[in-house]
């Protein structure tokens, strides 16, 4: 099978952030052939240089594109003529007229008003779905607008060429402000200023820049099986085009809602309440449009999936694949009888105002009133300046409630609070750092997927954690949860499972075999193989070959091509015929497969 | 986990959810959202953990799940006493009610109120429920803590918000008020250099003699040259976003040193082809066979400050405008005049420098040709500069070729039989001076610029910021 693996902020470079899962996956599934398109990077990525790529990749296509500087050609506005500056004014009329119908504002509060009153009287909750399916109807139809002009605008970036200079044209600008100034258009778009359409056409051009690419062909990301993309948004706006133009099938992995993302950055400070509710209405039907059309859906993790189904993923072609660690790391710990000091409570993680490692410290106040000899490690490395900064404000705070103490007259005092990194020489390495505490301890007030409560668990560690994020999700019943901000309820569940042998053990086993079933790299990687294996055997892609006069070819793309070229098996020495059509195919036809490979892409 | 709060039972009547709501959560099933309320609850729970009960049950395996849950999260409750306030992170001010025969609670009929009020900035600022939601989420709001307020998930507990909030039509203040553009010195003095290279160079040129004059109008050209190089990569002149592609730029700048040429050297050649000559290369005098113009030259290199003055109070105006201006429309309105007073401006500048320049230098100051010639290359650069590359490319090549013409069919005229090609500019040299060539040809081309520019420049997406939100 052949996948097209479209991926943000670089996975073939080594400084990529999501590379790690991307390679684990690519690298698991050696009976797929992978073409990689990688979106964003640019030149400090690319200096840094590519991972080395397992010979199941077939190519590799790059676009640099939230960071490249303008094509100054295109920005006079000469590129286009008059017949596509007409297509232009028509799609992108139509988009900004999308965004501003305001369908989203409107119903969303005359549903809210009415959810309230439901919710202070405690009337019968059902009543508010008849307002959703009676809204339900219009929301299609607005997201129907939004698609036909987003693929009205991809039509003519594939007819014309770039449609950068354009989106930035004063053309554009002056769309955006008729559609604001149209009657029916929300209070906030309204009130747009000049700059603030401005903004928006800037952010517009660079959300729409994929529209651009030339990757549509019926040999790159068309002569795909499946495109899967590994964010949602923007991201997956290549896998909506293939789609479009060329019937793949699109499946969207999402480990952090992108919309969310959109939402929390572009924040009341960043910019004009305009801006927001343009771009908020932008990336919000672009997210209904991707979950719309996508074949299947993987959440990582329960809390993306409802922000999914929020924004109008079907329920049935959502599936949730918890991402996965790696279990070797820590089988050594986690195998190993509990060696730790009974009276130690761990913390591992990135030090930041998010951890309230603050309300830890006063817990651990709590605890020592119960347990006197209890210790605190706190592990980790602080993240920015911000972090910096918060370690410090802990230090001081664990230096004024904890007083230097020592075993004896003689001794040298020290404090029952340590905070320590990484390769230190209490903590070498990682799971050492987690078999140092009795407790391992999660104090966070904000969590997306909390990996290092799947890393404790990994170390079978009894867990004490705040209810946020994902974690009652990954924990299930193999650890304490309480709330977050709750420093004497922290304290209490801490104090329980330090009195506790017994119990901790019991938790630890419990945890460390939950970890195993659920959060490993393997049981990613198999969940994964079996969706595309459902996709394809759900909306195989048909393809048909044209002879000159136009006529379809029947038996011209037979079922053999679907055949992976290393069907038997990457040592054979058995060459196999060279599959028609196929761009590598003479990659694995070389004897030297890894050779060949490198040098196809 | 958004089953936990789609089983918490919403539809509860409104007295007992009240009472509910105030010590003990609405929780429903055995893994129910339930928070643990205040510090007895703990005490009293802890001591039954401490005596073993609730997991007896607890192996090693996954299916032990739904034990141990129950005793984190508590299902089956004793009576608890009240509690004290402020343990959670949504607690609600305590308000003994008197009347009710469960005793003091601290929960208010209405607890979504209380919320409304903690994160009030977040619910007023927000575009839309989905905003609030995420807000809330990432203060740490969950769906457990959602179905404390009897809603099923956070998400229409935020359309709750975004409805009860007050939205009058109240004008936002603008986030970030927009102050013009600090002017960073470090492009200031480089303004100032080509001018002060040009006055060392002429200064050297009427110091010496022979060879050490040629080493000095070599040397000088050079340095000038690259003297206005630097004037023009930095500061308000500089093309703004990344660089030029050297194809477009080559052919501007080869039309831009022609006529900056002819401007210096360019009268003296006519001159001396209607003359006869010419019988020599210039020898940088005023008053040799084939004089230099060199107040021209000097008052052009000076003008290298105002121009780029001019071109920031452009940039700073526009974005004041660009701020002010409620549309499109109104900014153009607004932004036509204060181009035009740019320009008028500069020119205001260049003419009081090349009096100057013509003073100090005993020449004629060449108004004409300089004005024009002036505006001309502001124009282009202007236009340049706000990635508008095409148009002052072809003006500027119009005007040098223009320019090229004169001497050319000069020339070409000497041919037998082809008088009648050097006819025109005769005709133009008689009726005027030979400084009406260049001012004819940098005239057009300048004014054509002008209209284009007050065409392009005044649109908004011509002065839009750099740069995007994220």
């Amino acid at each position: 099978m052949r996948i097209g693996l479209v991926t943000e902020s670089g996975y073939p470079y080594v400084s990529g952030d999501a590379g790690l899962w991307c390679d684990r996956l690519v690298r698991g599934l050696p009976q797929h052939e992978f073409d990689l398109y990688a979106l964003g990077g640019g030149r400090p990525q690319e200096d840094g240089g590519r991972v080395p790529l397992p010979e199941q990749v077939g190519r590799v296509r790059t676009a640099p594109l939230w960071t490249a500087p303008q094509r100054a050609a295109e920005d006079d506005g000469v590129a286009y003529g008059r017949r596509a500056r007409r297509r232009f004014a028509e799609h992108y009329g139509e988009l900004a007229g999308a965004l501003c119908a305001g369908t989203t504002t409107g119903a969303g509060a005359a549903d809210g008003s009415g959810n309230a009153f439901r919710g202070a009287f405690g009337d019968d909750p059902r009543d508010d779905l008849g307002d959703r399916s009676a809204a339900g109807s219009w929301t299609d139809a607005l997201a129907d607008r939004f698609a036909s002009a987003l693929y009205g605008l991809a039509e003519l970036a594939r007819d014309e060429g770039g449609l950068t200079g354009a989106l930035r044209s004063e053309a554009a600008v002056r769309l955006l402000e008729r559609a604001c100034r149209a009657p029916g258009a929300p209070s906030t778009a309204r009130e747009a200023r000049v700059p603030d359409l401005l903004t928006v056409a800037a952010h517009l051009e660079r959300a729409l820049r994929p529209l651009s690419l030339d990757w549509y062909g019926d040999d790159d990301l068309g002569a795909a099986d499946l495109c899967h993309a590994t964010a949602g948004g923007p991201t997956a706006l290549p896998g909506l085009l293939a789609r479009h133009f060329c019937d793949v099938p699109l499946l969207v992995t999402e480990y952090g809602v992108q919309l969310r993302a959109h939402y929390l950055t572009l924040g009341p400070d960043a910019a004009a309440p305009a801006v927001r509710a343009l771009l908020a209405a932008f990336h919000g039907r672009l997210a209904t449009e991707v979950y719309r059309r996508a074949a299947l859906l993987t959440p990582g993790n329960a809390h993306t999936r409802r922000w999914q189904e929020r924004c109008g993923a079907d329920r049935d072609r959502i599936r949730t694949v918890h991402p996965g660690l790696e279990a070797a790391r820590f089988a050594e710990v986690g195998e190993a009888p509990d060696r730790a000091d009974p009276h130690t409570l761990a913390w591992v993680g990135c030090v930041e105002p998010a951890k309230d490692l603050v309300s830890l410290l006063h817990a651990f106040a709590e605890v020592r009133k119960e347990v006197p000899k209890a210790r605190l490690r706190i592990v980790g490395a602080p993240t920015g300046p911000e972090g910096e900064a918060y370690l410090g404000h802990c230090r001081v705070l664990a230096a004024q409630l904890f007083p230097d103490e020592a075993e004896g007259v003689h001794a040298v005092g020290e404090n029952p609070v340590s905070f320590e990194r990484i390769g230190g020489p209490e903590a070498p390495t990682l799971p050492e750092a987690y078999a140092a505490g009795a407790v391992v301890v999660l104090s966070s007030v904000v969590e997306g997927f909390p990996l290092t409560l799947v890393e404790a668990m990994l170390c079978g560690r009894a867990t004490v954690s705040t209810d946020v994020g994902a974690v009652v999700e990954v924990i299930g019943g193999t650890g304490l949860v309480v709330p977050p901000r709750n420093p004497r309820a922290l304290a209490e569940a801490c104090v329980a499972l330090l009195c506790d042998p017994e119990r901790r053990e019991r938790l630890g086993a419990a945890a460390r075999a939950r970890a195993l079933e659920l959060f490993t790299v393997e049981q990613n990687i198999a969940a994964f193989h079996g969706i595309y294996l459902e996709i394809v055997s759900h909306c195989p892609v048909r393809r048909f070959v044209l002879d000159e006069a136009g006529a379809p070819l029947p038996f011209a793309a037979p079922a053999e091509t679907h055949v992976p070229l290393h069907w038997a098996g990457p040592g054979s020495r058995v060459l196999p015929r060279n599959p028609p059509g196929r761009p590598t195919a003479h990659a694995a036809a070389h004897p030297a497969p890894h050779q060949a490979s490198e040098g196809a892409r | 986990m958004s089953g936990f709060g789609q089983d918490a039972p919403r539809g509860a009547g409104g007295a007992e959810g009240i009472r509910d709501e105030g010590a003990v959560p609405p929780s429903g099933g055995p893994d129910g959202p339930g928070m643990p309320a205040g510090a007895e609850a703990w005490d009293a729970r802890s001591a039954e953990w401490a005596a073993g009960t609730g997991e007896a049950g607890a192996p090693s395996a996954p299916a032990s799940q739904a034990p141990v849950a129950s005793v984190v999260t508590g299902a089956p409750r004793e009576p608890v006493a009240p509690v004290s306030p402020a343990s959670g992170p949504l607690a609600v001010d305590p308000q003994p009610r008197s009347g009710r025969s469960a005793g003091p609670r601290r929960g208010a009929a209405d607890p979504v109120k209380a919320l409304l009020h903690r994160h009030r900035e977040l619910c007023e600022r927000a575009v839309d429920p989905l905003e609030i939601a995420a807000g809330l989420e990432a203060h740490g709001v969950t769906d457990r803590t959602a179905a404390r307020f009897r809603h099923r998930d956070v998400f229409s507990l935020a359309e709750e918000l975004y409805a009860r909030v007050p939205r009058d039509g109240a004008p936002v203040p603008q986030p970030h008020p927009v102050s013009a553009p600090r002017p960073r010195s470090g492009w200031i003095p480089l303004t100032l250099l080509p001018g002060a290279l040009g006055a060392a160079v002429v200064t050297g040129l009427r110091l010496t003699h022979g060879r050490p004059r040629q080493l000095v109008v070599l040397g000088g050209l050079l340095a000038v040259a690259f003297a206005v190089r630097a004037a023009l990569r930095r500061g308000p002149l500089a093309p703004r976003h990344g660089t030029v592609p050297w194809r477009t730029a080559s052919g501007t700048r080869a039309a831009t040193l022609w006529l900056l040429g002819y401007a210096a050297l360019g009268d003296g050649l006519v001159r001396a082809v209607v003359a006869g000559g010419p019988d020599a290369l210039p020898d940088g005098t005023h008053d040799g066979s084939w004089p230099v113009t060199a107040a021209l030259a000097l008052a052009l290199l000076l003008a290298c400050a105002p121009a780029a003055w001019c071109a920031h109070l452009l940039t700073a105006g526009a974005r004041r405008r660009l701020a002010g201006s409620r549309g499109l429309r109104d900014f153009t309105a607004a932004a036509r005049p204060l181009l035009l007073g740019t320009v008028a401006l500069f020119l205001a500048a260049l003419t009081a420098l090349l009096a100057l320049c013509g003073a100090v230098l005993h020449e004629n100051a060449a108004f004409p040709q300089g004005l024009t010639l002036g505006a001309l290359l502001l124009l282009a650069r202007l236009l340049a500069a706000h990635q508008h590359r095409h148009a002052p490319a072809v003006a500027l090549g119009a005007a040098a070729a223009a320019e090229a013409m004169g001497p050319a069919l000069l020339l070409a005229g000497r041919l037998p039989g082809c008088a009648v090609l050097a006819s025109p500019v005769q005709a133009l040299l008689d009726a005027w001076s030979p400084a009406a060539l260049p001012a004819l040809a940098c005239g057009t081309a300048a004014l054509a610029l002008l209209v284009h520019t007050l065409r392009t420049l005044t649109r908004a997406s011509a002065h839009a910021p750099p740069g995007t939100p994220e």
